[in-house]
């Protein structure tokens, strides 16, 4: 039954699609030259009953808990974000990040307490995860949700604090902002299908494996 | 036809979109009289006209044509199937005193009741499952009565959570109870059950999965963990996060034997050897006694004959807050989600009344009627399957009566003024034959015309065909 199970692997584009690639192609179940064109939203995999779904970070959750994908390859920064019933077996060897709170480096002493201040407005792609962070501490922001460039809102007058991912500081740091607090340290996370887990365990239980078992090397942060 | 003064109007509604409707300047639609179905057809077609919608609150959907059909299909397919079980039906209230239901429900469930106020400022809730009012159906009603206690419902519940699958916020339910039972025994009688619910409902192919709580509750009586490691081994558990629990065991510096058994624990699933597997990270006699049950529970699912459907899980510790011993959820291919879950509950009768074992599941219909498209099961034949226009006479009215009383689902078109308008009905409706009663009487069978010679009885041909 395992050679007719079809699988279906749902892969973050943008930040993690690089190096989610060459795990796969390491682990022997991406072609290595696998089509790297924008259009393309599915491509085949290296083993026969087995492809790849395109798709922008945040559906690679919803296309998993809906079992239209069985596997999915995304940061845990994004699960966390929503509220996902999924399996999460692996944690991948890449796309290491940070969420964290970062404000105006002028403005850093007024941020030594977070909870000093009644109503920071923070403008974040991750409004959930800012939300429950700051009321976890007491303080009852006004979250303003953007899409991109996050670390505009300070600059524009936006917003008082951002909430984003860092991964060296470089961007930060270009916009005269200085990170103040970690929220949550984040990865690549390999995330699994309730329903599929079970209905296609060999085939599932297997693929794992050769993800677990995959030598890489991963491209050095930037 | 003039419909006299139109105007057009732009409704804001609350979703944000705008309909273009055509009303008189009295504000009114036309009569009746004033326009007909067709010509309301034509201006949508033509004009984009049509009624503005009338936007249903959230998590709340109206069921009509096939899929109440569907729905109640599955309802009279299971219960026959539960009564055959000897399972005797409850009808419980919609709603009731809050406090009730609040009883023995779960934080995440009690957080989930519809509440409101009745006129005496008492608090009520919509029933969010049918297990709480049959345990307190049993427990404050039914006490001295014989055990064990059989019942089987279905229904609609409600729960205020975001629409998911197929299951809104007002869902239907199927699903038996059996009280009074404690052991593999009706475990087993409950587990196979559930699988014949499932086949009953058509699903050929689908997947139980099978949990101990009490193993899980060994294993922490064996830990002896904060609270709030509970809380942490519960969550990675439930997202099967290996690397989860490996951090864990590290922080908790546990001795060889438990961080053993924490570490196997998300291998302790699949069809076989998994006992043999978990026996051997028992750190006391509670898990003894829970691999024991499960092994008991093998041997009777085995004589139903439906042990290959069932898949266990030693590391499923989600579910109801009420299950006390095993619990379980069924699985389809094609729909991501559990249908069906159920589990054992020995401590929730006792809320209501003297205490009483009890196990029972409850199957999401919605979600089955899902799963029986994605296995492309035949729908039920909802439409009827004859309709009959023309000339009415006292021999056609015989003649409609007989075809009924035969079992055929046969209905009257009285508005069509040739055969022309009434095969087009019936292919518009999906009914696959029509009879026209004139001066001749015509048969159209899914697009075919045919003539019937006069003196022969036309509903021996309509048996025919519509038993093809």
């Amino acid at each position: 039954m395992s050679e007719t199970t079809f699988i279906r692997i749902a892969l973050a584009k943008g930040r993690l699609e690089k190096d989610a690639r060459a795990l796969l192609h390491a682990a022997g179940l991406m072609p290595a030259h696998a089509p790297n064109n924008e259009r393309a939203l599915i491509l085949p995999g290296a083993e026969p009953q087995l492809d790849f779904l395109l798709a922008k970070p945040a559906d690679v959750p919803v296309y998993v808990e809906h079992g239209v994908a069985d596997l999915g390859i995304v940061g845990l920064d994004v699960l966390r974000e929503g509220n996902y019933d999924v399996y999460e077996p692996v944690l991948l060897p890449f796309g290491h990040c940070r969420l964290s709170v970062a404000v105006p480096r002028d403005r850093v002493d007024a941020y030594h307490s977070l909870r000093l201040n009644p109503n920071p407005r923070v403008a974040t792609k991750y409004p959930n995860l800012a939300l429950q962070y700051f009321h976890a501490r007491g303080v009852s922001p006004e979250i303003i949700p953007l899409s991109g460039s996050v670390e505009l809102g300070p600059l524009v007058g936006l917003s008082d604090v951002i909430v984003d991912l860092v991964q060296t500081g470089r961007t930060l740091q270009e916009n005269g902002l200085i990170e103040v607090r970690v929220i949550m340290h984040s990865q690549a996370v390999l995330i699994a299908n309730r329903a599929s887990y079970r209905l296609k365990e060999e085939r599932i239980q297997n693929i794992i494996e050769k993800i677990k078992g995959a030598k890489v090397e991963i491209s050095p942060e930037d | 036809m003039d419909t006299g003064p139109l105007e057009i109007k732009r409704f804001a509604s609350p979703l944000g979109e705008c309909y273009t409707t055509l009303r008189l300047e009295t504000g009114k639609f036309p009569s009746l009289s004033e326009r007909n179905m067709t010509d309301w057809r034509k201006s949508l077609a033509t004009n984009g006209e049509r009624p503005p919608g009338r936007p249903l609150p959230r998590g709340v959907i109206d069921r009509f044509w096939g899929e109440a059909a569907g729905l109640r299909h599955l309802e009279r397919v299971l219960r026959n199937l539960y009564a055959s079980w000897g399972y005797t039906e409850y009808v419980p209230p919609t709603f009731e005193y809050a406090e009730n239901l609040s009883t023995g429900a779960g934080a995440p469930l009690q957080e989930q009741m519809y509440r409101f106020f009745d006129r005496d400022g008492r608090m009520l809730a919509l029933r969010p499952d049918m297990t709480i009012p049959t345990a307190r159906l049993v427990g404050s009603k039914l006490f001295d009565q014989p055990f064990p206690q059989r019942f089987f419902y279905t229904g609609p519940v409600f729960r205020y959570n975001e629409p998911l699958a197929g299951m809104q916020r007002e869902f239907y339910q199927a699903g038996v109870e059996l009280i009074g039972v404690q052991g593999p025994e009706a475990d087993g009688e409950i587990l196979a059950l559930a699988v014949e619910s499932l086949h009953a409902m058509g699903l050929r192919d689908f997947r139980i999965v099978l949990g101990e709580m009490s193993f899980f509750r060994g294993l922490l009586q064996g830990l002896n963990l904060p609270p709030e490691g509970t809380r942490s081994l519960r969550s990675a558990l439930d997202r099967k996060s290996e690397p989860e629990l490996t951090a864990l065991v590290q922080k908790w510096n546990l001795p060889q034997q438990a961080r053993e058994a924490i570490l196997q624990l998300p291998y302790l699933h699949g069809s076989q050897g998994i006992l043999a597997a978990a026996s051997r990270i028992v750190l006391n006699a509670t898990m003894e006694r829970a691999l024991e049950h499960l092994q008991a529970i093998e041997r009777i699912v085995d004589a139903y004959g439906v042990k290959s459907y069932i898949t266990l899980d030693l590391a499923e510790v989600r579910g109801m807050e009420y299950y006390t011993g095993i619990t379980f959820e069924g699985f389809a291919p094609g729909l991501g989600f559990a249908l069906l879950s159920g589990g054992r509950y020995d401590n929730l009768v006792g809320e209501f009344g003297p205490p009483q074992p009890a196990v029972g599941f409850a199957i999401t219909l919605d979600r089955a009627l899902r799963a029986r498209e994605a296995q492309g099961v035949e729908p039920p034949q909802w439409t009827p399957q004859i309709v009959v226009g023309g000339h009415i006479t006292e021999s056609t009215v015989k003649h409609v009566q007989d075809l009924r009383n035969r079992g055929k689902m046969v209905a009257w078109h009285y508005t069509a003024n040739t055969p022309e308008d009434l095969w087009a009905y019936a292919q518009q409706g999906n009914i696959p034959l029509a009879v026209w009663c004139g001066p001749e009487v015509w048969i159209w069978h899914q697009g075919v015309k045919q003539h019937i010679p006069p003196n022969r009885d036309w509903t021996q041909e309509i048996e025919v065909l519509s038993d093809q």
